[in-house]
């Protein structure tokens, strides 16, 4: 009974973790979309949101490796997973709160990773699967989002440099509209997995599935709907950043990165690889400027960018950790789950009201 | 540590998405000046230029749609 009360708290906590996922990686998606004009932002969010829900259902590649490759089923309890659910949402709501596009996967997977080594130890971990198919993808695929990027821009200007600009512009809009789908669709079917696959681990954790199960369709459907809530609830703040401090983007330079991050992240699905869409897409609008002109990325911000990158696995690991001892230190049963997640809700509910305070005291202009 | 670092399938990775994104951008490219250009040999009156400039930017828009079709059907065939 007490297990089952934990199952249900790490199911929420999932779905709500997918939520953000979807809040926090919607400018992913659309900031090139909408800053080139190629679309409004309304109708840009609208449909990522409802290809992120169709990507959901197109593979299951990546949620068996979440499921089965990062940690140790045997020794993983719900606890463990829901420790790193905390883990992974406090900071995706951080870097959310500074405006800063981490991943939201490696937040997830350094959570969990964190949860288990403060439970089980370090032989919780499965180093084979969590550095061949989490730590090298995760190094690997921005860098060829970033090449493939910069390859494509360069080859655009070379074909269409002498046309006049206004309907190579516009051509390069209508383009957009496709790319930024396909890009939509390889978010919705990578990131909405790897909630898929934590639910799936919670579920082996906790005896109700078997050994190396699958995902259930209803942990499917669930999983598509709270991404693609989560989507159309947009992220506006890292819209800003992705969209126009790394680089001014034209509509070819968006249309390149674009198709370079779903190239990367729709071939990586295919394998199973859970990699970052925020580290393949960021990648992809730096090569798309650097292919232009290497000054033209605000190499700063980018910079900025870089170290949520490195401290993420880090910082997400660490308060999952944090969020095991809390939970354990009232005993094993459901009381430690449910005593954090309500003084997490409570932090939540006092930062967004004294944030809303400053908001309104904050003088016009 | 070859069988840590998954080689062949962190290699095929790389190549699909070099091929598809690279590749898919090029004719996509080449769609867009066929469709200018035929514009602008229409207006200096030479029909069968624009005529073939318009039919290459066809068939490389073709070849785009198929390109982002095929992407998909491989990655849900797996």
């Amino acid at each position: 009974m007490s297990s089952d009360i934990v199952l249900v708290i790490v199911v929420g906590t999932a779905l709500a973790f997918d939520f953000t996922n979807g809040f926090h990686d919607t400018a992913n998606v659309v900031a090139t979309t909408i800053s080139t004009r190629a679309a409004r932002p309304q109708v840009a969010i609208g449909v990522a949101s409802l290809l992120n829900f169709l990507g959901a259902f197109i593979s299951i590649s990546v949620a068996a490796t979440v499921a089965n490759d990062v940690v140790n089923a045997d020794v993983i309890t719900p606890t463990i997973v829901f420790a790193g659910l905390i883990g992974a949402i406090a900071w995706n709501l951080v870097t959310w709160w500074l405006g800063l596009p981490s991943s939201s996967s490696h937040a997830l997977i350094g959570g969990v990773v964190g949860s288990a080594v403060a439970a089980a130890g370090i032989d919780a971990v499965l180093a084979e699967g969590l550095v061949g198919k989490v730590l090298i993808p995760a190094v690997v695929a921005p860098v060829v989002a970033f090449l493939v990027a910069g390859l494509s821009i360069g080859i655009v200007y070379r074909i269409v440099g002498r046309q006049r600009p206004g309907p190579v512009t516009r051509g390069f809009r209508y383009g957009q509209v496709v790319s930024g789908g396909l890009l939509a669709l390889a978010h919705g079917t990578n990131d909405a997995q790897k909630t898929m696959g934590v639910i799936t681990l919670a579920l082996i954790a906790n005896g109700t599935l078997g050994p190396n199960s699958d995902p259930p369709l209803w942990v499917i459907v669930s999983a598509a709907t709270a991404i693609a809530l989560g989507t159309y609830s947009g992220g506006w703040r890292i819209i800003r950043t992705t969209g126009t401090r790394i680089i001014k983007m034209d509509s070819a330079q968006g249309f390149s990165a674009q198709g370079a991050g779903a190239a990367v992240i729709l071939a990586s699905t295919h394998f199973g690889f859970p990699l970052s869409t925020t580290h393949v897409i960021n990648g992809g609008v730096m090569g798309a400027g650097a292919g232009k002109r290497v000054s033209a990325v605000r190499w700063g911000v980018a910079g900025n960018i870089m170290v949520a990158w490195l401290l993420t696995l880090p910082a997400a690991a660490a308060i999952g950790a944090a969020a095991y001892g809390l939970s354990t230190v009232v005993g094993s049963g459901a009381l430690g789950p449910v005593l954090v997640s309500l003084l997490f809700i409570s932090v939540l509910v006092v930062a967004f009201a004294r944030r809303n305070d400053q908001g309104a005291s904050a003088p016009a202009g | 540590m070859a069988v840590i670092v998954q080689t062949k399938e962190l290699a095929q990775t790389v190549v699909a998405s070099v091929v598809a994104g690279v590749g898919a951008t090029l004719v996509f490219s080449i769609a867009i000046w066929g469709a200018a250009r035929s514009v602008d040999l229409n207006r200096s009156q030479r029909p069968v230029a624009a005529a073939a400039a318009a039919t290459l930017g066809v068939l490389a828009l073709a070849v785009t749609l198929a390109t982002v079709v095929i992407g998909i059907v491989v990655m849900t065939s797996k």
